[in-house]
């Protein structure tokens, strides 16, 4: 018997518990659970559909990383080692496993879309990604999620033409660096002013190099501001650029540290606008590439406000 | 911060007698805008833009026969004869801020670099900038510069250095500026971790404000 498709499915697993952080770090396992519970007790969301995820096989993580970082990764966490390449990016003895099974997840979530099982889907992981780069990691990000979805489904289910909007408060340096030479594949992120902001990239300046001139677009935003600054940019040069792009397909680097109540960043979103925000991908996936819509989980460290800034934003995508 | 490190090592130059169309093709096809001009020992005799060659050229304003004429009299022409010749040179002892200032004073692009007369670099401003983009780690990946409230208290910095270094907390810049309007100090620390709150709420602790 086959299932009606479900409105959206959520690709997540108890395994991205494991990955051990220590003590005294923000991006802890506490953050997953506070958002499954949230979306769990929420009547509205009965028809969620939840799913596990599966590892990406080394040849994808291969499309988007040198395999020099991939083994320096797997030894790092053998040998039982804490953190690597700075204290930022604590690992443990489950991390290269875990983090492989959160890369994962957007394939998983891919496959469900292209056989029409389900409208929409939302891969719940950790540990992020946007930050982490070909060979090495920054700021808690090992594997960049985004980008190992976008070549799978590039290469796998030949929509070329992409798009990765990013409304995490940080620059995605990291989906900067694997596009920004690219005719096909675009980068979009609403981010807090790289003066004042980690890591430090993101300048508007930043467009793209040869082929991929015009394939980046970064829209800092000054600290202080909130929705009334982050609604004029998604409602102009955002949907302007992702209408002009004509995309086939559209990934979500969806982090909710822009929060006023977030300390990770100097924005001051109210919970409220992720539903907003998630209203508008919903309707840009419909209007230019046929509702093809995949968001990935990035960061959003505040756990008093996590739970309800990523049930609106589901609340948005739901929106008709 | 000497400039040597910086410029461009023994960089293209031209003689005084080398034809104007040959110079333009020089600069259009390098995509340079400075090039120094040397004697047959290497010894600078001038210097040349992209702008004196524009000059020289004749202005599409002019009626067809007239520029025809000109034409032809700037194809004969020699790099001698439109060079600038009293030019400021640096040395390698120059430091980024003597060619901060020249730069600032005589509104030039670029500097020939002299070591006994002779032409062993080139820097521009453009180097310049590349230079102290890098001694503030502007653009660096993986940084954020946090402003600190200068409260004016004897010891404030080392105070600041103290918290960080004991909890090994990674900085690599800590600027203190004075603000003659506000006549305090403000004070700029780039920090190299991700873990900024932790590090506001450190200092907050400590007594020490973060602004924005
Ligand atoms: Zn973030």
């Amino acid at each position: 018997m086959r299932l009606p498709p479900s409105l959206l499915t959520l690709i997540t697993d108890s395994r991205f518990l494991d990955h051990d952080t220590g003590c005294d770090h923000p991006e802890i396992p506490a953050r997953l659970q506070i958002i499954l519970a949230a979306l769990k007790q929420n009547d509205s969301f009965a028809g969620l559909r939840f799913e596990n995820s599966r590892p990406a096989e080394r040849h994808w993580l291969q499309e988007v990383h040198d395999e020099s970082w991939l083994f320096r990764f797997e030894e790092a966490v053998l040998s039982g080692k804490t953190s690597i390449d700075h204290t930022d990016n604590q690992i443990c003895y489950d991390s290269y496993e875990v983090a492989a099974l959160a890369a994962g997840a957007g394939l998983a979530a891919i496959d469900l879309l292209e056989q029409g099982q389900t409208e929409q889907a939302f891969c719940l992981v950790r540990p992020p990604g946007h930050h982490a780069e070909r060979v090495r990691p920054f700021g808690f990000c090992f594997l960049n999620n985004c980008v190992v979805a976008a070549r799978y489904w590039q290469q796998r289910y030949g929509r070329k033409r992409l798009v990765v909007f990013d409304f995490d408060a940080h620059h995605g340096n990291g989906i900067q660096s694997a596009f920004e030479r690219e005719a096909d594949s675009l980068y979009v992120s609403i981010h807090e002013h790289p003066s004042f902001s980690y890591p430090g990239t993101g300048y508007s300046d930043e467009q793209g190099f040869g082929d991929g001139r015009g394939s980046i677009l970064n829209l800092p935003l000054s600290p202080g501001a909130g929705d009334e600054q982050l609604l004029a940019l998604l409602n102009g040069q955002v949907a302007e650029k992702i209408g002009q792009w004509q995309p086939d397909a559209m990934i979500v680097a969806a982090g909710f540290d822009g929060h006023r109540a977030d300390e990770m960043s100097g924005l001051r979103y109210s919970t409220g606008l992720y539903e907003k925000i998630g209203q508008s991908v919903r309707r840009w996936s419909n209007l230019h590439c046929g509702g093809r819509l995949l968001s990935i989980l990035e960061g959003g460290y505040e756990l008093t406000v996590l739970g309800e800034s990523v049930e609106a934003y589901v609340q948005g995508l739901l929106s008709q | 911060m000497y400039i040597s490190r910086y410029m461009i090592k023994e960089p293209l130059t031209v003689t005084p007698d080398m034809l104007l169309p040959e110079a333009r093709r020089l600069l259009t096809e390098n995509n340079f805008r400075h090039l120094p001009v040397v004697d047959r020992d290497g010894r600078l005799v001038g210097m040349i833009t992209d702008r004196d060659l524009r000059s020289a050229y004749p202005s599409s304003m002019l009626a067809e026969s007239e520029r025809l004429l000109a034409y032809e009299q700037v194809e004969k022409a020699v790099v001698a004869d439109i060079m600038s010749v009293d030019c400021v040179g640096l040395t390698p002892e120059s430091t980024l801020d003597d060619a901060l200032l020249l730069f600032d004073r005589d509104r030039m692009g670029a500097l020939p670099v002299l070591e006994d007369g002779r032409v062993v670099g080139i820097f521009s401003s453009r180097d310049l900038l590349a230079a102290y983009k890098e001694l503030f780690g502007i653009g660096e990946k993986g940084s954020v510069l946090l402003g600190i409230d200068d409260n004016g208290q004897k010891g404030f910095m080392t105070r600041i250095v103290t918290l960080l270094e004991q909890h090994e907390i990674p900085f690599t810049r800590l600027l203190r500026i004075y603000d003659a309007e506000h006549g305090n100090h403000r004070i700029y620390l780039r920090l190299n971790t991700f873990k900024i709150a932790q590090v506001v709420n450190l200092l907050r602790e400590a007594g020490i404000n973060t602004v924005v």
